[in-house]
């Protein structure tokens, strides 16, 4: 099923990111059901070949994305120029340039007007936005007039491979968190010993500066700390797969949640988390454990948010895992 | 578009007729694949990439359900009728008939 998962793939990068999985997840039921018919009337597993004529019936990629999206907008001048199965991609194509564009054009602005006296600068600067636009424009009018043939032509066996399943093994973005979950919970767990790692220079003032925490800090200290090393745990067998990533992504919410309760009790507590004999350097230093506290509880209240969510529609969609 | 202004007309009847014939279709349960089958066996031919997202959008109107479930060892996505879909089918069913018979008696007067 090579051919099928390359196909999907290439439908799956058109599409909007919030319905992929569920689209995909229905191509690919109702395409390996016409396949085993298929298999069913020649009484033998389908060749490439076979394979290939199904996918190549079922449609163009671009095709079928752009028909897949509900926006329905095209561009019409009297009649219609560019249909709604293109417009989306003419229109990333025309932001995507204009974009690039304009950006070059900020960084030659002070050339420009250097050059020209400042007076024509704005025209001097449209010629090239205007162009973009008019180039972008008849080429996709070109290949909405030619659709029937340019985007029939095509053949699945050229599809790009399929990249590696993120389900299969470590990605990227799974040993990047884990490397910072790690740096962090080793920042949390020296700084106590080594306080040059939170203040650096500053760190030599800290016994004319008396600073000390409420009595019962060592017990958030702790608490925090056992958190963050089963964070590290969870996510370490989250890396190697030998935690399935939906229960791996559980764990990870009801870490974060219990994290939330304290911070929120530390927030409750505040604003006097540490004393000094200088009233102005506890001030400024409890209110940056306060900004620092805040900053991180609207942090995880937002993955919490966005794991539960996640969850809900898996489980309310009955999706199967992600397969392209 | 270097359509014919035949393949035109033509596919401009066929787009309200599908709707009507996919709606017609799902007052029984059916997934993607069967109901295109369903609607073949009935002599509707209609393409996968016209089919799939029109269920899609039928949807998004409110005039279908749709449920995943798993079927042969496979999850898929069963399609049917929603009460408000049933409710427009019936309105959509008399619109066409009220039409077709205009239309006989339009024929009927004319020689084609």
């Amino acid at each position: 099923m090579n051919l099928l998962n390359r196909y999907l793939q290439a439908v799956a990068r058109l599409l909007p990111k919030a319905r992929r999985d569920d689209i995909v997840a229905e191509l690919r039921a109702n395409i390996l059901s016409q396949m085993e018919d298929r298999e069913e009337v020649f009484k033998r597993p389908l060749t490439e070949d076979e394979q290939a004529e199904i996918l190549r019936h079922h449609g163009n990629p671009t095709i079928i994305a752009g028909r897949y999206r509900e926006d329905n907008l095209g561009l019409a001048f009297g009649r219609q120029l560019i249909g709604p199965e293109l417009f989306p991609f003419y229109k990333m194509s025309l932001t995507v340039n204009l974009v690039i564009t304009v950006v070059i054009l900020a960084g030659l602005i002070p050339a420009i007007a250097q050059m020209t006296g400042g007076a024509i600068v704005l025209s001097r600067a449209l010629i090239p936005l205007v162009t973009q636009f008019v180039i972008v424009t008849l080429i996709f009018i070109a290949l909405e007039r030619n659709k029937a043939h340019v985007l029939d032509k095509w053949d699945p066996r050229k599809l790009p491979v399929v990249k590696a399943n993120p389900d299969d093994g470590p990605t990227a973005s799974n040993i990047f968190t884990f490397i910072i979950t790690a740096l962090g919970t080793l920042w949390v767990a020296l700084t106590p010993h080594w306080p040059y790692l939170l203040l650096g220079p500053g760190a030599l003032y800290l016994p004319q500066l008396e600073l000390k925490f409420w009595p019962q800090w060592p017990a958030f200290y702790w608490t925090i700390l056992v958190l963050l090393c089963t964070q590290l745990v969870v996510q370490f067998f989250g890396v190697f797969r030998w935690l399935p990533s939906r229960k791996a992504r559980i764990a990870d919410a009801i870490l974060r949640t219990a994290g939330i309760a304290v911070a929120v009790l530390l927030l409750l507590k505040g604003p006097n988390y540490v004393t000094s004999k200088y009233p102005e350097v506890a001030y400024w230093a409890n209110l940056n454990f306060e900004v620092c506290i805040g900053g991180w509880l609207a942090i995880a209240l937002w993955r919490v948010g966005w794991i539960a969510f996640s969850l809900f529609r898996e489980r309310h969609q009955m999706l199967p895992a992600r397969q392209y | 578009m270097n359509e014919s202004p035949f393949e035109n007309l033509r596919l401009e009847l066929r787009r309200g007729c599908l709707v009507l014939a996919v709606l017609a279709q799902l007052r029984a349960e059916h997934y993607g694949y069967t109901l295109r089958k369903a609607l073949a066996d009935d002599g509707l031919e209609i393409e996968e990439s016209t089919l799939y997202p029109l269920l899609r959008r039928l949807e998004t109107q409110g005039l279908l359900v749709s449920e995943w479930r798993e079927e042969d060892k496979r999850n898929k996505r069963f399609y049917r009728l929603s009460k408000d879909g049933k409710v427009i089918l019936k309105q959509l069913l008399e619109e066409w008939r009220s039409m077709g018979e205009s239309l006989d008696r339009i024929l009927r007067e004319v020689k084609v």
